[in-house]
């Protein structure tokens, strides 16, 4: 792989939010490192991840702050959602309470994020389909109302999660696109890097995924 | 971890923790709950007293807890994250390694350790390096004198 300084043309902040116990390390685990991270503790404060992605043939790292869900965390993390271009709100589908919790984080979400932030809705746990509390039709239906974006995942196997963060930085890429999102502002949580000098490889690929459900 | 440990906080979120501290201390005893979440911002400013006030709030929230208290691995990880940011690397170790009795599994508290275990040898290594360029700096003294004394006999 060839490493240089700028191996990538943007930088897209990410923040993931929701109650204690959803998984939200786990996702990031699961995207991050391929693997599941059993008998996760809570986590103190916040976490950190990257991986590089491809959207359009455009290399963009992922800067993942992972916020801890217990409520004595959440007023200090609050000023994390700060210049987050992308928001993953965490909810699982095994426990009601959870996902009654969403409109408390989906403020949150509102008020201290821009306006171009874009939020996705995350079912996490779909692997535990015999303890279900929630059905895929009642958070479609609350994800659209809302106009956020929405997939039911598992980071025990993997499935979706891929397509959960990469769908979320298509969408960004997308307003960078069509100008409705202003990299100079402030707060965008974009950066655009300089490009660096490429080897000649400019045929249009497809984005990359890896299609890895074990 | 790299990227936690070099995180600073916003200043305005310690103005808004600290006028919460402050108001609460005008009117009787401070919760844990503000006491930590000020700790918390002033371990992550760029100020070293700011880092120091910090480690000192969350020291005596340590002392205060009960050993059963679930909140005490929190107050670990960031004295750990404290005085790694100081750069007292032993005592942040000290701390690491007591959160790690308490959740041996705990993978922050694991890549912590290895952070603070990597810049003490680097550190070291830089100490030696420093004590080795002295001994070179004092050999060529000698050295000088030694050819100037020749020079002089001459």
């Amino acid at each position: 792989m060839a490493a240089g300084p700028y191996n990538y043309s943007y930088i897209f902040k990410y923040i993931i939010i929701g109650d204690m116990g959803v998984g939200k390390s786990c996702l990031l685990h699961q995207f991050t490192e391929k693997k599941f991270m059993a008998d996760c503790p809570h986590t103190i404060g916040v976490e950190f991840g990257t991986r590089i992605i491809e959207v359009s043939g455009q290399k963009i790292k992922l800067q993942i702050w992972d916020t801890a869900g217990q409520e004595r965390f959440r007023a200090v993390t609050r000023s994390y959602y700060r210049g987050a271009a992308g928001a993953l709100m965490v909810y699982d589908i095994t426990r009601r309470s959870t996902y009654n919790h969403l409109s408390s984080w989906l403020t949150d979400a509102r008020n201290l994020t821009n306006p171009n932030t874009v939020i996705f809705l995350i079912g996490n746990k779909s692997d535990l389909e015999a303890q279900r509390d929630v059905t895929y039709e009642e958070a479609k239906q609350f994800a659209d109302e809302n106009g956020l974006m929405f997939l039911e995942c598992s980071a025990k196997t993997g499935d979706n999660v891929e397509d959960a963060f990469l769908d979320t930085a298509k969408k960004i890429y997308q307003n960078i696109q069509d100008g409705s999102l202003d990299l100079n502002a402030a707060e965008s949580g974009v950066q655009h890097k300089p490009a660096t000098p490429r080897s000649a490889i400019s045929t249009d690929q497809a984005p990359s995924k890896e299609g890895c459900a074990c | 971890m790299e990227t936690i440990i070099n995180d600073v906080v916003d200043p305005r979120d310690i103005k808004k923790f600290e006028l919460i501290y402050l108001d609460q201390q005008r009117h009787g005893p401070v919760s844990e709950k503000t006491q930590f979440e000020y700790a918390w911002c002033l371990v992550r400013s760029r100020y070293l007293d700011d880092m120091k006030k910090g480690v000192a709030l969350l020291e005596d929230l340590f002392h205060k807890s009960r050993p059963d208290d679930s909140s005490r691995r929190d107050y670990l990880f960031y004295l750990a994250i404290g005085y790694t940011k100081t750069k007292e690397y032993e005592t942040a170790l000290k701390y690491v390694k007591a959160l790690l009795k308490i959740e041996p599994e705990n993978h922050q508290a694991k890549e912590l350790k290895k952070l603070i275990n990597d810049k003490l040898n680097k550190e070291g290594f830089l100490g030696m390096a420093i004590v080795g360029g002295a001994t070179i700096a004092v050999v060529g003294g000698l050295v000088g004198l030694g050819i100037a004394l020749a020079k002089k006999s001459s």
